[in-house]
């Protein structure tokens, strides 16, 4: 392949208009060039805020994990259920998670960035006062949005993107679609695990269908919450989660003993707010869950017993341990207690009890395969096979080891008639950024660029032309 | 000789172990950039480590003369789009102002480059030209808009209202026939017109199902298409697709639907069942398909034209080694293994003639079961060895269902059971054969069975036997018959004798040596001379019972008087 030559636009359909694929997330948002295999920019979803001088000031991006700055205090401007709350920061984080990385900082003013200070007798006296351009006054943008955004929201949305970023162009689609078509699909049902939410999507020719979107609150947070009540009762003594900020040297000690740490502390007024630690918590909880976690791989639930008529919870418990060294040095191995994090995805009485979580205690229909029993029940019979052969993984919690597995076996018990094929790519950030992927796909498609919603359609008909147009 | 051959004296499977793989040597590739004698020092096994360095490969040299083509962002407008909206995508530079070529050696190169590029420069022309991806832009097919008169005469309909006609269409229209998508989107709320309806709360909702909205807009679409052209005046595929939409019937189509849900949330055992008699159904046909095939291989065999000349051309060695090349050479042109297995495709050199070559036939008839192979001792190895089931005792219904026999004595050599029947056919006399024949044919039995299975043979040997007795019962009948005219005719003689003054004496003398003629010329005379009557011919059938009755027990000796 002659590498000057481009590949013909019609062996892969493909047509870059430099578009901005923007995928917001609860815990993440992801941004970077349609056309790209990966979002270029990844930055946590939360940002921080704090007191400096008298006034306030925020901290985007992977910045609010590295210094804990006095009285700085984190928020998510995304609600529980996924849907915006408060709009005035998402839109601030969003416009970092591009401007930061993508777009790039426009360069400032020539006569105040200090190359072309001239004495100030020669200063001219009238200044032209630049007209400020918006961050994204040559880029397209395609955002996602989940399922069940309300209609309110999604104007919303148009609104912040048109007016406030200034884009030529807009297009905002659900990340299940966008998912399936990462995916190379058309027509698929979409598991998808975040961090928030875990929702089912069944998607037919690119659209979604209403009636079968299904979500429940059991996504990543909650299996955080499964966790911490699971140190909580932790056997030998009850773990707590020192995050690595208040670590200022530790020793190494056996597995299960006392760990050995010298802390640092912060005077009353010096202090970061209890909600950084919860959230640098929160990140040693995700190496607790990348390292340790395993879904059972059924046959069965873990409760129940095996094809062969040994109890699931004996032959886990068979299987060797996994250890994990916390940020203070305590280090235990876990045994069959990390299968039960997180078989109340599967399993509502399998959930463990805990009075302080902030989630109360599932219902069986929160769960997996409930949720897809009932997100199949709302379409149309005659695609529900279809529906089931392509049933499209994605989520960076569906990364939990042996979830697909799991997940596999359900279905088949749950539908034994009709084939069931999964397809979950192996790829970490595939499965992460399914939804970001498929956007990229899509925005860079040549037959797609009749979808955007113009700058000029916008200000005919309205924040209303998304309901028309982004079906 | 083959290996088959050397299997079959030898007593081994025909199938031995599959002979191995010969051993091809995989011969590494020197790798570039190492010496042969370095290579050769490695041995056979090279090191797990790549010796070749990625070396970066530019351009090839004869590129670098080339001029660049620069790309340029260049905006262009997406013909599908109703607004302009002005995008930018990368571009490869129109030339028009093509600096001079270079002088010299490259002169040919780029006259080349420049004929290929002349051609790729036809097609981008920027701007004039139609965006790529804009032909991409179909629209599903839809009935035409109907106007409020139409509406009115041909479309209107109980359960609908014209609002919401309009927004099923509307919905059509937007999600391009997608029912499942339409079906999923349709919410129509019904105006609320009156004050009573706006004073409820929450309006009425009704659902429609599906089949409603399809039954609907199937009804308009043909309505509209018949109204554009009358049915008389279609196309072919246009009175198709009106008869189609016509013929919907929601119904049905919710009848299909339930099943289809049905049939979706079956539980295990179910589909586990299902699964079991498809294997089951599909083992049934390829088995009827192999019963066809061998069927037909049977009747082939059978009309082959028994053989008739001698076989002493095979009794030297010489002469069956000849025989045994030509079997194989029939077999080979057969292209196929005949369904005898290896054994059978080499006549075994036993000194059979090739008429009674196939004893292994009757192994595979198809009418019983392979156990039923099993009957014949000779045939017993080859569905034996394929099958290799345990030796099961069957009970008396099982054995005549599998038609399982137990023979005290099995005679040597194996013969047909249809010729066994037909033997039964050939009397010892010729005029026996043919009376024998004559009453098959008159029962409509065929001389060679179709079916000359067991209990056909039985029957067909009870009936031939049958046959024999009555053809022997109706001779002696005959032989009786005839000794019963000759004493009638002797009886008259003397009547006449005693009666001298009987009129017509040498007529009824002719008369009874004719036979037959008697008892009519009795009865004539009986009608003749009223005097007599009745009285004369009873007596007259008396006699002649009493005659038969006497014959009958003394058939013996006038057969032999015969004789």
């Amino acid at each position: 392949m002659n590498p000057s030559n481009p590949p013909q636009a019609a062996e892969y359909g493909g047509d870059e208009v430099s578009a901005i694929v923007l995928d917001p997330g609860y815990s993440t948002t992801r941004a970077g060039f349609a056309g790209e295999d990966a979002p270029k920019s990844l930055i946590p979803t939360y940002y921080g805020k704090y007191n400096a001088d008298g006034q306030e000031k925020y901290i985007y991006g992977d910045d609010i994990f590295v210094t804990p700055r006095p009285g700085l205090s984190t928020y998510n401007p995304i609600g529980k259920d996924g849907i915006v709350e408060d709009w005035d920061m998402a839109e601030k984080v969003w416009e970092y998670s591009f401007t930061s990385r993508l777009t790039g900082a426009k360069p400032g003013n020539p006569f105040q960035n200090g190359l072309n200070d001239i004495p100030a007798e020669e200063l001219p006296t009238e200044m032209e006062v630049e007209t400020e351009e918006k961050p994204l006054a040559d880029s397209p943008l395609l955002m996602t949005e989940p399922g069940w955004n309300p209609a309110k929201a999604r104007e919303k949305t148009i609104e912040i993107a048109m007016e406030k970023w200034g884009t030529p162009a807009f297009y905002l689609a659900r990340n299940g679609v966008l998912a399936a078509f990462a995916s190379g699909k058309a027509s698929a049902l979409v598991v998808d695990i975040g961090a928030s939410n875990i929702s089912i999507t069944p998607v037919h020719d690119g659209m979604i269908l209403k009636r079968g979107v299904q979500h429940s609150p059991l996504g990543g947070d909650y299996i955080s919450s499964q966790i911490r009540a699971l140190f909580k009762k932790n056997s030998p003594q009850p773990i707590t989660i020192t995050p690595h900020y208040l670590i200022s040297s530790k020793t190494a000690v056996e597995a299960g003993q006392e760990p050995q740490a010298r802390y640092k502390t912060f005077a009353a007024d010096k202090a970061p707010d209890a909600s950084y630690r919860a959230l640098l918590e929160e990140r040693t909880i995700g190496e607790f869950k990348e390292c340790v976690v395993q879904v059972w791989p059924g046959p069965n639930k873990l409760s129940n017993n095996g094809p062969n008529g040994i109890p699931n919870e004996e032959a886990a418990r068979a299987s060797p341990g996994r250890p994990f060294e916390f940020p203070d040095g305590y280090n235990q191995i876990f045994g069959v207690d990390r299968f039960r994090v997180v078989e109340s995805l599967f399993d509502a009485k399998a959930a463990i009890p805990d009075p302080d979580s902030p989630f109360p205690a599932p219902t069986p229909a929160q769960t997996l395969p409930e949720l897809i029993k009932a997100s199949l029940s709302g379409v149309d019979v005659d695609i529900r096979p279809h529906l089931l052969s392509n049933v499209v993984v994605t989520g960076a919690s569906s990364l939990l080891y042996g979830f697909t597995d799991r997940l596999n076996q359900e279905l088949m018990a749950q539908f034994p008639g009709p084939r069931v094929r999964i397809s979950a790519p192996g790829n970490t950030a595939e499965r992460r950024f399914g939804s970001w992927i498929g956007g990229s796909i899509l925005a860079s498609l040549g037959t797609f660029h009749q979808m955007w919603i113009s700058k000029k359609e916008y200000e005919e008909h309205g924040a209303n032309i998304v309901e028309k147009r982004c079906k | 000789m083959a290996a088959a051959d050397v299997r079959d004296m030898l007593d081994l499977p025909a199938e031995g172990q599959p002979r191995p793989h010969k051993k091809h040597k995989v011969v590494e590739k020197r790798p570039e950039g190492i010496t042969r004698e370095l290579y050769a020092l490695l041995g056979e096994r090279a090191p797990p480590i790549a010796i070749n360095e990625n070396k970066y490969k530019g351009r090839p040299k004869w590129m670098n003369k080339l001029r660049v083509r620069p790309w340029r962002m260049t905006p262009f407008t997406n013909g599908a789009r109703s607004d302009d909206l002005v995008l930018n995508h990368w571009q490869r530079k129109h030339e028009s102002n093509r600096p001079p070529a270079p002088e010299g050696s490259q002169m040919d190169v780029d006259e080349k480059k420049e004929t290929t590029e002349g051609e790729q420069e036809e097609a981008p022309k920027p701007l004039e030209q139609e965006y790529n991806f804009a032909k991409y832009n179909i629209k599903a097919r839809l009935p035409q808009k109907y106007s409020d008169e139409v509406y009115n005469r041909h479309l209107q309909n109980n359960e609908w209202t014209r609002e919401e006609t309009d927004y099923l269409m509307e919905l059509v229209h937007d999600y391009d026939l997608r029912w499942v998508v339409i079906a999923d989107r349709y919410e129509y709320q019904p105006r609320v017109d009156s004050e009573a309806d706006a004073n409820a709360l929450v309006p009425a909702k009704h659902y429609r199902t599906m089949e409603q909205m399809k039954a609907r807009y199937y009804y308009i679409a043909a309505t509209m298409l018949a109204m554009e052209h009358p049915p008389s005046e279609m196309s072919e595929a246009e009175f198709d697709l009106h008869e189609k939409m016509l013929k919907f019937d929601p119904d049905r189509e919710r009848d299909r639907k339930e099943l289809a849900a049905l049939q979706l949330n079956r539980n295990a055992e179910e589909v586990h069942e299902e699964a079991m008699l498809l294997e089951e159904l599909k083992r049934i046909t390829s088995n009827e398909q192999n019963f066809i095939t061998e069927r037909r291989e049977l009747y082939s065999r059978l009309e082959v034209p028994i053989s008739v000349g001698n076989t002493t051309v095979y009794q030297s060695s010489q002469g069956l080694s000849q025989l045994l090349q030509t079997l194989l050479q029939a077999d080979k042109s057969k292209k196929r293994r005949s369904i005898l297995g290896p054994e059978g495709a080499v006549a075994s050199p036993a000194g059979q003639t090739p008429t009674t070559a196939n004893p292994h036939s009757r192994g595979e008839t198809p009418s019983t079961n392979p156990a039923a192979a099993n009957k014949k001792g000779s045939t017993a190895s080859v569905p034996a060895a394929r099958e290799a089931q345990p030796i099961r005792t069957l009970s008396a219904a099982e054995e005549s269902r599998y038609g399982v026999q137990h023979h005290d004595r099995v005679t040597a050599g194996v013969q047909f059971r249809s010729d066994r029947a037909q033997k039964l056919t050939q009397a010892k006399s010729n005029v026996q054969t043919l009376k024998l024949a004559g009453a098959l044919a008159e029962l409509e039995i065929p001389v060679r069975l179709f079916m000359p299975t067991e209990r056909v043979c039985k029957e067909f040997e009870r009936l031939i036997q049958s046959v024999n007795l009555l053809l022997d019962a109706r001779k002696v009948a005959e032989k009786v018959e005839g000794e019963i005219r000759v004493l009638e005719a002797a009886k008259a003689e003397r009547e006449k004798k005693s009666q001298p003054d009987a009129s017509g004496h040498p007529e009824v003398k002719t008369e009874a040596e004719d036979g037959t003629g008697v008892l009519q010329s009795t009865a004539a005379d009986g009608d003749a001379n009223a005097g007599q009557g009745d009285a004369e011919t009873k007596e007259d059938r008396n006699h002649k019972r009493s005659a038969s009755v006497l014959s009958g027990t003394s058939d013996k000796s006038s057969k032999r008087q015969r004789r």
